[in-house]
């Protein structure tokens, strides 16, 4: 038997591999690089990148969440308007914007799906925030604490607010949901919307920080939960509550913390970023160095982009631009002779001409772009893929618009005339404006010019009633395109009922 | 440089295994068949020793070996002969046929079995079958030559995979089937095996025999044997073709005027201006098919291979060379590979074998546009450019215009310097396809890829066998690419910097088999065993680095050795989750006397993949075989001279999902600027589904295998393959905020079909006749999919509208969308088509428009009424090859096709108002009267004749195709003998030479790829090449 220790090798191999393949941990391995649910949220950094991702579906232009497309709400919005056209390459280049401004919308077809992953994206993340910090965080303060699920309270009413005010009839959720409840979700009552809403953003008021350290900016304070409450009420129509919402933004506006910028056009600068008018402020940066590879989670502000003039060459713009949301001519007339109409809108024709420079007609050229948004040559990146970082923030409520709220739901209210005009006096005192009455026409006109481009005019239109009649050209149809058709999917294998009109 | 490699090769292993011998004898004699006449090339070996040599043409031979010593004769297709030598005197040899088929030996996983007793459905092609085959690729190897089994190629771009699929579609997850080399499982494809270096290749087609691969073999399995040396004189085998391939089929697209005329048309339609004054002064315009397509794109083939050894070592050792240019934009598609293969088997002794097999492969392929994508490449931009912006802009006036001038420095120019034209109607994704060639210019891909496997046996009693094999898939893979500045268009440029990418991935996959089998015989009862146990771990990983801005304008000049600031570095990987099974299987095979047959397989397999809930799965199977042509009863007969009746059922599985679903984990999930950084936040990737299971595919099969009229066999399977809880991402509500979906055990489906394989062989003359064709029919539906109504499938185009839908009665993935039911010739054609309230179905259509079906009666058209428009899956898929030999001519035809599938062909962009349109839209609606089927073209197409999915996009995808014929000659020995070649045959070849179809696009075969993405979706597929080729086998 010479081959006996060959036969015992074999033998052991055999057992040997017998008992690692009985073996439980052979199979029972652990994740890489993640980190399972239930060992998570338990270190004070673990509960602030919680906080994070809550706050990153405020940034996203592009939909991460199975659509894959990219949409964007300040591009859709303004395209959908009066003061913009969709623009681009040609009548159906980013066709999400083309259908929003033909209103041809349909379920199937529309930036619907993409404003409804993210904010409810949003909405599970401060959900599941604000369960996970009921238990034990190493290392987190109670003052932290109290301070992320503010900020996740702020945050879940911020993103319901987005979708109240884009579907009305919409699923409210306050938890994350169990798989069980997965398909037995239903439409809540916009009033109850509303209520939760109130509720969360009453319950950070008490808990967020005045002043944000500029370690911090981004995050959101107070002031922007004051105002963003004031302008929740506002938006409710409800002439009994105007007086209500008109303190929350004197609270704003006298809490000290505010103040106008001198010079208008610096507002919206990228050198200027969380100014001294700034009370809720999106941000954007260029820092990620982001190539296409990093599509769709992108933190420079892609819009930028879209709205440059095509194939520019001249000295002030960047000279890649897709020429999106080119500013519709009569809006441009309106706006002329304004003292900010030249950081409102670029006359890009008179530019190259001045400047002996070019630039490619796109689809619904009029010549004018947006100035706001432009992509200026001076913050095109040096890193990274050019048309993905750029540095530029969205203001969400700056302090203008708070006065302007405010003046307006004095009005509406029946409070205090003076305090009205002293407002509305001093947006327009800003740019050099004299007074005009503090009438409601005044006003809405106000915003009209104020915040143009800013991704305010089409709310305004649709809470003031004014759409129907100011978007007929575009063919806006009342009853319908006051809100977004529910996107076609979530209709399937779920309880929600679509918007009217669009069956 | 590569021939002296070549000699290296060839002397290494000839002094490798070069062994000594002893002479005494002189032995002669002569080797006829069994009528008596003389055999020439017949193999005439001194057992134990390379010492030997071959019959001349009179069957004479002349070999010296010792006194006692055995002598081996052998002949293809004849009964192997030993004889004892005695003495000098000299000997008279008959060499008798071997049987038919049936008593070939078949590889059945783990073990071989002989063919005449098996009772699973299992296909096998053997090595001659391939040997004269110039194939591309290996898949194609199965293509059409064995029932059950759909070969599609996903797109004719060199060296891209063909889909496999056996017996239809077996789950929505994935239904690649199982690949096992050498008792290797193999990932990624088997592209880096040689076809000349192939033994065999078996299909497992039912869970009866497939059953002993537990996991992952649900779809199939595909056994491929490598070439053992075997005991002889060294062989040495040359087979090379080259040849040259051109596209098979253009498109019809309109011309520069007929592009004019229908684009003013679609704008005036819109009530907006004429754009182009005078369209027949456009002419012909610009082909840009033309302009991309190559007719003369190159392909060749090398293989080399040396075998040969003794009755202690065996050695078989082979290099490869393959090299096909692309028939699209040629220098930017194109594939490469070189390959090595050594494998050899050592008997140490009576009882203890040891041996090895290992394969390298280096590729290097070009190909970075998407083979089916309308999203830019060449293709897609050459199908919806218009034809009216010059390939090439000559003319001064133009060039010093915008955007020539503003963008002088980086827009692309020819080789005299002129600049390519840019397009100033159609933009978006699409360009110059010439310029963007030169912009992709150089970048490529690379894989390496070792595969190997080493066993020890040992036969401590007879019949025992105990076997120990490690085998091991080590893949790298990578790509090079240089992005330089340039300008293609308005949309599609890069203005600032050049960058350099680099990115490398590695995947190491280990199985460690441990099995033992018995197998012996008492009386009439034969029976063998086999128990097992099997490890397995995948593991990998992959980085890639970007440096931008890198001062280099080529990619030849780009390189990481310059130095760019650190904020210019940008790195990126990952790696892959920990993946382990261990499994535990045992078979019995038993059969009484040839006659009565039966295989048990049972197998345990634990996953990884699933949490403690069902970390294991079982996999039972059972089949049986009657041979009643054995029976004393059965009389003697021609007409049913051998009947074989099998059945068979059994369970396989898949795992096939990724890692760590059953929990909840917690990873990255987007960033936000905080205080000016960039901080990323993290959350639960996807929502937990802790009872995760594995996915059962059940499948029953009966079946017959007969020999009928003598000449005839007949094989017929039918079976029946259910797959429950199949595994695949539930696509979830989004309000539930998740951020990936999550996977559960979903749907069911059943495939039910029909096989038949039908071979006929007679010599008529003096041609030898050799047909074999096969026949299938597979139905698949869908029984189950859970809480869902339907799931969604591929959307069209730039909208949330799905191309098809998964739903239960149906089949999967059946086209749905709108029904046009003609075109309103009149206004009056609009206001008779009335709901039943009186109310107009379509108030805002015009005459032209598609009149829709109002699928759901709501009394108007919305999305509720689109409806079931066809299946992309084929129902019936034929093969067949018939071969002649006529002396020394030999000629094979071989054919394939399918029918009962429909193609939803979606060509042309939609969001791109000015795309072109194929000349199909010359028949569009004009006027009452011109058209019921081809709507008017306006722009914005308010009626949504164009941008709602419909059966407008439908097309038949029946085809019938000629893929090869082949004429080839062997040179009379005679010639051969003198300069000591054995066989020597020379070839011409043509593939694809002919498509019998309707359908419109490139190629009505339209494959899927990872798990039937796009399956039956033509989104300007990358078409497949006809092909000449001339080659020459060389063995010596």
């Amino acid at each position: 038997m010479k081959y006996k220790p060959l036969l015992y090798l074999l033998l052991i191999a055999g057992i040997t591999q017998f008992t690692l393949s009985c073996k439980k941990s052979f199979l029972e391995t652990a994740p890489k690089g993640q980190v399972l649910e239930t060992n998570y949220y338990q270190t004070a950094d673990q509960a602030y990148s919680g906080l994070v991702a809550a706050y990153a579906c405020l940034g996203m232009e592009a939909d991460n969440f199975g659509n894959n497309t990219y949409t964007d709400k300040l591009g859709s919005l303004n395209s959908a308007g009066d003061e913009c056209y969709a623009g681009g390459g040609g009548p159906t280049d980013m066709n999400f914007w083309q259908v929003w401004n033909t209103y041809t919308l349909s379920a199937a077809v529309g930036p619907q799906a993409d404003f409804w992953a993210i904010d409810y994206a949003g909405i599970y993340r401060a959900n599941l925030l604000i369960e996970k910090l009921n238990g034990t965080i190493t290392g987190l303060s109670d003052a932290n604490k109290a301070r992320y699920i503010a900020e996740a309270k702020f945050l879940r009413a911020y993103y319901h607010f987005e979708l109240e005010r884009l579907f009305k009839n919409i699923p409210l959720i306050t938890k994350p949901l169990a798989s069980s409840d997965w398909y037995s979700v239903t439409q809540a009552k916009p009033a109850d919307v509303y209520t939760q809403i109130e509720k969360d953003l009453n319950d950070a008021i008490t808990v967020l920080p005045s002043v944000i350290l500029p370690s911090e900016y981004g995050r959101v304070s107070k002031g922007a939960a004051m105002a963003e409450l004031g302008k929740v009420i506002l938006y409710q129509n409800n002439t009994a509550r105007m007086t209500e919402a008109a303190a929350w933004f004197e609270k704003v506006s006298s809490s000290g913390v505010y103040s106008l910028l001198p010079k208008y056009a610096d507002i919206f600068s990228p050198a200027n970023k969380f100014n001294s008018e700034s009370v809720f402020e999106i941000s954007h940066s260029a820092a990620q160095n982001a190539g296409w590879g990093n599509w769709p989670n992108f933190s420079g502000n892609i819009y930028v982009q879209m709205t440059g003039p095509r194939s520019y060459s001249g000295p002030i713009y960047w000279s890649g631009g897709w020429s999106f949301n080119p500013i519709i001519k009569s809006f441009a007339t309106a706006m002329y002779g304004d003292p900010r109409y030249g950081a409102t809108v670029a006359n890009i024709d008179s530019i190259v001409t001045a400047t002996n420079g070019s630039y490619v007609k796109g689809y619904q050229n009029t010549g004018y772009f947006e100035q706001k948004w432009a992509p200026l040559a001076q913050y095109v990146s040096t890193t990274g893929q050019q048309e993905l970082n750029f540095p530029n923030d969205y203001i969400e409520i700056r302090l203008a618009d708070v006065y302007l709220m405010e003046a307006e739901a004095l009005v509406r209210g029946g409070g205090s005339q003076s305090t009205a005009q002293s407002y509305l006096d001093k947006v327009r005192a800003r740019v050099g404006l004299p007074s005009i009455p503090a009438t409601l026409d005044n006003i809405y006109n106000e915003r009209k010019l104020e915040l143009a481009t800013e991704g305010h005019r089409w709310y305004d239109l649709v809470r003031t009633g004014k759409a129907a009649t100011v978007l007929s050209f575009k063919g806006f149809k009342a009853g319908t395109h006051e809100v977004l058709p529910i996107p076609i999917n979530e209709l399937n294998n779920t309880k929600l009922v679509q918007n009217p009109g669009y069956n | 440089m590569k021939r002296r490699f070549h000699i290296y090769f060839l002397v290494f292993f000839i002094s490798l295994f070069h062994v000594a011998w002893s002479q005494d004898l002189s032995v002669t004699g002569k080797v006829t068949d069994k009528s008596g006449n003389p055999l020439e090339s017949v193999s005439v070996m001194v057992k134990g020793t390379s010492n030997g040599t071959k019959t001349d043409k009179t069957g004479a031979f002349k070999v010296k070996a010792a006194a006692g010593s055995t002598l081996v004769i052998s002949y293809i297709g004849m009964e192997t002969q030993l004889l004892q030598v005695q003495s000098n005197k000299p000997v008279v040899i008959q060499l008798t046929e071997k049987v038919t088929a049936m008593e070939e030996v078949v590889v059945i996983g783990y073990g071989t079995q002989k063919k005449s007793v098996v009772t699973g459905a299992i296909s096998s092609v053997k090595a001659k079958d391939l040997e004269d085959m110039p194939v591309t690729r290996l898949e194609d190897a199965l293509k059409g030559r064995t029932a059950g089994v759909t070969v599609a190629s996903s797109s004719g771009q060199p060296g891209s995979q063909s889909t496999v699929m056996i017996r239809g579609i077996t789950s929505i997850n994935n239904f690649d089937p199982l690949y096992v080399v050498d008792g290797v499982p193999v990932a990624g494809g088997i592209d880096y095996i040689n076809s000349s270096d192939i033994e065999s290749i078996e299909v497992l087609k039912d869970a009866a025999s497939a059953a002993i691969y537990g996991t992952k073999a649900a779809s199939g399995v595909i056994l491929i044997t490598t070439k053992k040396g075997k005991a002889g004189v060294l062989q040495v085998n040359l087979s090379s073709y080259v040849g040259t391939q051109s596209p098979a089929r253009k498109l019809d697209l309109l011309n520069a005027t007929q592009y004019a005329t229908l684009r003013n048309e679609s704008s005036i339609a819109a009530g907006n201006g004429i754009l182009f004054a005078n369209p027949s002064a456009l002419g012909a315009g610009t082909d840009w098919q033309g302009a991309i397509f190559n007719n003369s794109a190159q392909i060749q083939n090398h293989e080399l291979s040396i075998s040969g050894g003794n009755d202690k070592s065996t050695y078989f050792a082979s290099f490869g060379m393959y090299s096909q240019d692309g028939i699209v934009s040629s220098s930017i598609s194109n594939y490469k590979r070189f390959s090595i293969r050594i494998n050899s088997a050592h008997k140490i002794n009576k009882w203890l074998n040891f041996g090895e097999s290992v394969a390298y492969a280096h590729t290097k392929s070009q190909g970075g546009f998407d083979p089916n994508g309308y999203f830019g490449g060449p293709l897609s931009s050459a199908v919806n450019l218009d034809p009216i912006t010059p390939v090439v802009i000559t003319d001064p006036s133009v060039i010093a215009q915008n955007p020539y001038a503003n963008h002088a420095t980086s827009i692309l120019r020819d080789d005299k310097g002129n600049p390519y034209g840019i397009s100033s109607i159609v933009g978006q994704e699409m360009t110059n396809p010439l310029a963007y060639a030169k912009v992709q210019n150089g970048n490529y891909g690379w894989g390496d890829k070792f595969v190997g496997n080493t066993y020890l046996e040992i036969e401590p009693v007879k019949g025992l066998k105990l076997k120990s094999n490690i085998g091991a898939d080590l893949a790298f893979w990578g790509n090079e690419s240089f992005t330089p500045i340039f300008f293609l268009s308005t949309t599609q440029s890069n203005l600032t910097n050049a960058n350099f990418n680099r990115g490398m991935n590695k995947a190491f996959n280990w199985i460690w088999t441990n099995t033992a089998s018995y197998t012996r015989s008492i009386g009439l009862h034969n029976g063998s065993v086999l128990v097992g146990s099997e490890a397995r771990n995948n593991s990998g990983f992959g980085i890639s680095g970007t440096y931008i801005g890198v001062p280099a304008s080529t990619f030849g000049d780009a390189s990481m050795n310059f130095s760019v600031p650190t904020t210019n570095t940008q790195a990126g990987g990952y790696e892959y989750q920990p993946y382990n099974i261990s499994s535990l299987f045992a078979r019995l095979n038993y059969d009484y006397n040839g006659k009565y047959l039966l295989t048990a397989i049972v197998r345990r397999d634990g996953s990884s993949h699933f949490g403690s809930n069902n970390v294991y799965g079982n996999f039972p199977s059972l089949s049986l075989g009657w041979i009643p042509t054995k029976e004393k009863f059965w009389p003697v007969n021609n007409v049913v001279s051998y009947l074989k009746i099998r059945a068979g059922y059994g369970v396989n599985g898949n795992d096939n999902l990724s890692a760590f679903q059953y929990v909840s984990t917690v990873g990255g999930v987007g960033a936000y600027p905080i205080g000016g950084q960039i901080t990323t936040g993290n959350a639960p990737l996807a929502p937990a589904n802790p009872d995760l299971k594995w996915e059962r595919t059940t499948q029953s099969n009966i079946a017959f295998d007969a020999i009928i009229f003598k000449d005839f066999n007949l094989t017929v399977d039918v079976f029946k393959k259910t797959t429950s809880g199949m595994l695949m991402q539930i696509k979830v509500p989004g309000y539930i905020g998740a951020a990936n979906q999550p996977w559960g055990n979903i749907a069911s489906m059943d495939n039910n079909g029909v096989e038949v394989e039908l071979g006929y062989r007679k010599k008529v003359g003096a041609v030898n006749l050799d047909l074999k064709g096969n026949v299938t029919y597979v139905k698949n539906k869908v029984t189950n999919i859970g809480a869902n109504n339907y799931i969604a499938y591929a959307n069209f185009q730039a909208s949330s509208y799905e191309v098809s839908r998964k739903v239960v009665g149906q089949p999967v993935n059946e086209f749905y969308g709108f029904k046009p039911l003609g075109i309103f010739q009149t206004q009056a054609d609009i206001n008779s088509y009335v709901n039943k309230n009186g109310g107009l179905i379509q108030p805002n259509a015009k005459p032209g428009d598609f009149k829709w079906a109002d699928v759901d009666g709501d009394g108007s058209i919305t999305s509720g009424d689109r409806t079931y428009l066809g299946d992309p899956t084929p129902h019936w898929m034929l093969g067949f090859t018939v071969s002649a030999a006529y002396k020394n001519f030999d000629l094979k035809v071989f054919a394939q096709g399918v029918a009962g599938n429909k193609i939803f062909q979606q060509l042309r962009r939609l969001d791109i108002t000015t795309a072109n349109y194929q000349t199909k839209a010359l028949g569009r609606w004009t006027g009452p009267g011109t058209s019921n089927d081809f709507p008017r073209l306006v722009d914005g197409d308010p009626n949504g004749n164009f941008s709602n999915p419909s059966s407008f996009y439908l097309e038949d995808g029946a085809y019938l195709r000629i893929k090869t014929v082949q004429l080839g000659y062997n040179l009379p020995k005679f010639l051969l003998n003198k300069a000591k070649i054995q066989n020597l045959r020379v070839y011409i070849s043509g593939n694809n030479l002919i498509t019998f179809t309707k359908y419109t696009g490139y190629d009505p075969e339209i494959g899927g790829s990872g798990g039937g993405w796009l399956f039956g979706i033509d989104r300007g597929i990358y078409p497949q090449a006809r092909s000449f080729m001339a080659g020459v086998n060389l063995t010596f």
